[in-house]
């Protein structure tokens, strides 16, 4: 009856072993999420909508998903976002992984789907993206995935716009105090020949 | 430290007329010893607006770095967009510092300095309205010009203070100024957050952060031509009119320059210095943010540690060299020189293979010690390398440094074929490599690394060979004449060759 508890303790670590080390290949695609851009769509930050929607695979048997208590809904780069980009890499680790940087939603798990309306928040870059949703388990693990692109990330991708950031006040404030800049040195300048003619 | 009363340490005559300065001053009127928390006019004054105009120019010219993770997708930049648009924000001074040199001899350091400062404050203050990663590169291009004040710190305090104490006026005026490099990483993100705080989105806050150093920019250049003064008896107009200076010519003073071998050999070491100390502020935020996933602020914090040990360590570089010059004479600096920057190489090349947060801080802050106290030796040595161009010598020095910077960057951290920690690992190697010509620098009067001074050369003859006959006649050479006869020490202790010879005293002439 002692080893129960020991047993216990061995799930318990190779728990947060597992969850240290989750391989993005080792996750079952058993999800099938759609999105609401065409495939090559534009949308503009702080203004367009997405709208995502999960469910369970047809082809995966029912049983499958009970673990699965809740979903991550994340933004993506695709491939040509993160190319020459190495703060958008993409590895197999979970952990390190950049490849996917925004967070859509995270909400509970149920069987029969869901889905949920995103506005594309004024923060997201210029770039073009898909959706994929994690099944995390109790512990916060990934455990299975879907997404709306396939396995090259090569279909179904969409464009965001994103702001400029740049406002008119702006521009004017640069060019006012340059302006102010340059004008005190020609002040200076007359002033010191002044001083020399004296 | 305020009497009065007490002579200065170079007691000539002129000391009766009863000098209207609250320092201690030579012949020259140069003060004779360093006040660092006075304002007294002219000298404390000239120190304390020149490494403060110096260190706003690093503030602006590195602001961008740490504030990179907001630029590279407001812009969308490429690691290449990145990596060019650091190569040109240390390229541009390359030449300008060079340009210095010369603006400081026609117009006097106070206006050079200032209108550097001034014309470059537009290239900061655009910096809010770009939107491309060509117009990323360009406003980084032009206000890496503002990097060239540096010469005309280096000259402001050559004319305001004596020999004995020029060396600590530089080496705190150069490491101060540095000092911004490290400061922006600190500054930036305070700034970027305060502004996000009160309500403005990420891709805008940024760009109104951009105003801050453009504004202390503009203002320190205002307060060095209002409060400053080129000379301790006045500005260069005064004094050409009254007849005070003698203009030399440049053709020269540019050929004494370049066929100097040593001055090539520094410009070549500083750029594994001070070139690598300025690829480092470029990209040492960046690395940390990504490399360790901490926040903006956290790698703005670990970034400035890098900068912020300028307080002490290019000062203290410069004091190390003063002291080995006391035991060992020239001699003594070349080897201060040459040690501390090969270990600074090799800390960084470790530092590249550093896996562990904590480690890899310890390890840059060390290394950081180690290549700006390097900084501070290379100009030790540089003043008597020619004392007819120092001007140009120190440009050229300068000069190197940047081209050390754009190299490095080109080889190791443009694009993606290195990853950030190679290419670290791989600049440490070039340091090695590069720090290796200082074996070759040797004065005839005072030896080189490896070898002693040849018996029957001076200090004089060396220093009085860049003039001609016709010019010697003349007596041009005179400012020559009295600093080698001030450069006495550099022959260093007598230990055990010549007891008859007392210690520090003159050498031995032919």
């Amino acid at each position: 009856m002692a080893t129960a508890p020991l047993l216990r303790l061995v799930l318990l670590v190779s728990c947060i072993g597992s969850s240290m080390a989750v391989l993005f290949s080792s996750l079952p695609n058993t999800l099938t999420v759609t999105s609401s851009p065409a495939a090559g769509q534009v949308l503009h930050a702080g203004v367009d909508q997405i709208k995502v929607s999960w469910k369970l695979n047809q082809s995966t048997p029912a049983s499958a998903d009970s673990g699965y208590k809740k979903v991550k809904v994340l933004l993506c780069y695709d491939p040509v976002s993160q190319a020459d980009r190495g703060w958008r890499k993409t590895d197999d680790h979970l952990k390190k992984d950049k490849t996917c940087q925004f967070k859509v939603t995270t909400q509970p798990y149920s069987s029969g789907g869901g889905s949920f309306v995103y506005t594309v928040e004024r923060s997201i870059p210029t770039g073009t993206y898909f959706v994929r949703a994690y099944a995390l388990d109790s512990g916060d693990t990934e455990v299975a995935y879907g997404q709306t692109t396939n396995a090259a990330k090569t279909t179904n991708l969409f464009d965001v716009v994103g702001i400029t950031g740049r406002h008119a006040s702006l521009d004017i404030a640069a060019g006012c105090f340059s302006a102010f800049s340059i004008l005190a040195l020609v002040f200076f300048f007359v002033v010191e020949k002044r001083k020399a003619k004296k | 430290m305020e009497d009065s009363g007490k002579p200065s340490l170079h007691v000539e005559s002129s000391a009766a007329e009863g000098s209207h300065f609250k320092l201690p001053v030579d012949s020259e009127q140069k003060a004779t010893e360093f006040w660092l928390f006075s304002f007294a006019k002219p000298h404390m004054r000239a120190f304390h607006l020149s490494w403060f105009s110096f260190f706003c120019c690093f503030v602006s010219t590195f602001a961008a770095p740490p504030l990179l993770p907001l630029i590279r997708d407001n812009l969308n930049l490429t690691t290449t967009d990145i990596g060019n648009a650091g190569i040109a924000s240390v390229s541009g001074a390359v030449f300008a510092r060079l340009a210095m040199g010369t603006a400081c001899d026609l117009i006097g350091p106070r206006l050079a300095s200032a209108s550097l400062t001034l014309l470059t404050a537009p290239a900061v203050y655009f910096t809010s309205v770009i939107n491309s990663a060509s117009s990323y590169l360009l406003v980084r291009f032009f206000t890496g010009f503002s990097l060239a004040s540096f010469v005309s710190t280096q000259f402001w305090m050559s004319s305001m203070f004596s020999p004995p104490v020029v060396g600590v006026a530089n080496g705190i005026a150069g490491g101060w100024g540095n000092l911004g490099g490290g400061a922006t990483q600190l500054i930036m993100p305070l700034v970027y957050d305060l502004i996000h705080h009160i309500g403005s989105t990420n891709f805008t806050a940024w760009r109104i952060a951009f105003f801050i150093p453009g504004f202390m920019q503009t203002i320190s250049a205002i307060a060095v031509i209002a409060l400053g003064q080129d000379l301790p008896n006045g500005n260069y107009r005064k004094l050409e009119k009254a007849g005070d200076k003698h203009k030399d010519s440049f053709r020269k003073v540019f050929y004494h320059a370049v066929t100097n071998y040593r001055g090539w050999i520094l410009a070549l070491t500083y750029g594994y210095c001070f070139g690598v100390e300025l690829t480092i502020d470029n990209i040492v935020a960046e690395y940390f943010y990504d490399k360790f996933n901490v926040n903006l602020r956290t790698a703005g914090i670990i970034a400035a540690s890098f900068g912020l040990a300028n307080i002490i360590s290019r000062p203290g570089g410069g004091l190390l060299s003063d002291w080995m010059s006391r035991r060992y004479g020239m001699r003594g600096r070349l080897w201060g020189l040459w040690v501390v920057q090969i270990v600074g190489g090799v800390l960084c090349i470790v530092l590249g293979r550093m896996n562990n947060l904590s480690a890899s801080i310890i390890v840059m802050v060390l290394f950081s010690f180690f290549v700006q106290a390097a900084c501070g030796l290379t100009f030790g040595v540089v003043p008597f390398v020619s004392r007819r161009s120092l001007g140009m010598i120190s440009g050229m020095t300068g000069g190197g440094g940047n081209v050390g910077a754009v190299i490095t960057q080109l080889i190791f951290f443009k694009g993606s074929k290195y990853s950030k920690e190679t290419g670290i690992t791989l600049m440490g190697v070039m340091i090695l490599c590069c720090t290796l010509p200082i074996t070759l620098i040797y004065f005839p009067q005072w030896g080189g690394l490896f070898c002693g001074p040849r018996p029957k050369a001076t200090a004089e003859d060396y220093y009085a060979a860049e003039w001609s006959e016709d010019e010697k006649e003349r007596g041009y050479h005179s400012a020559s004449v009295k600093f080698a006869e001030n450069s006495v020490r550099e022959g260093g202790r007598r230990r055990d060759s010549s007891p008859a010879v007392p210690a520090d005293d003159t050498p031995s002439h032919a």
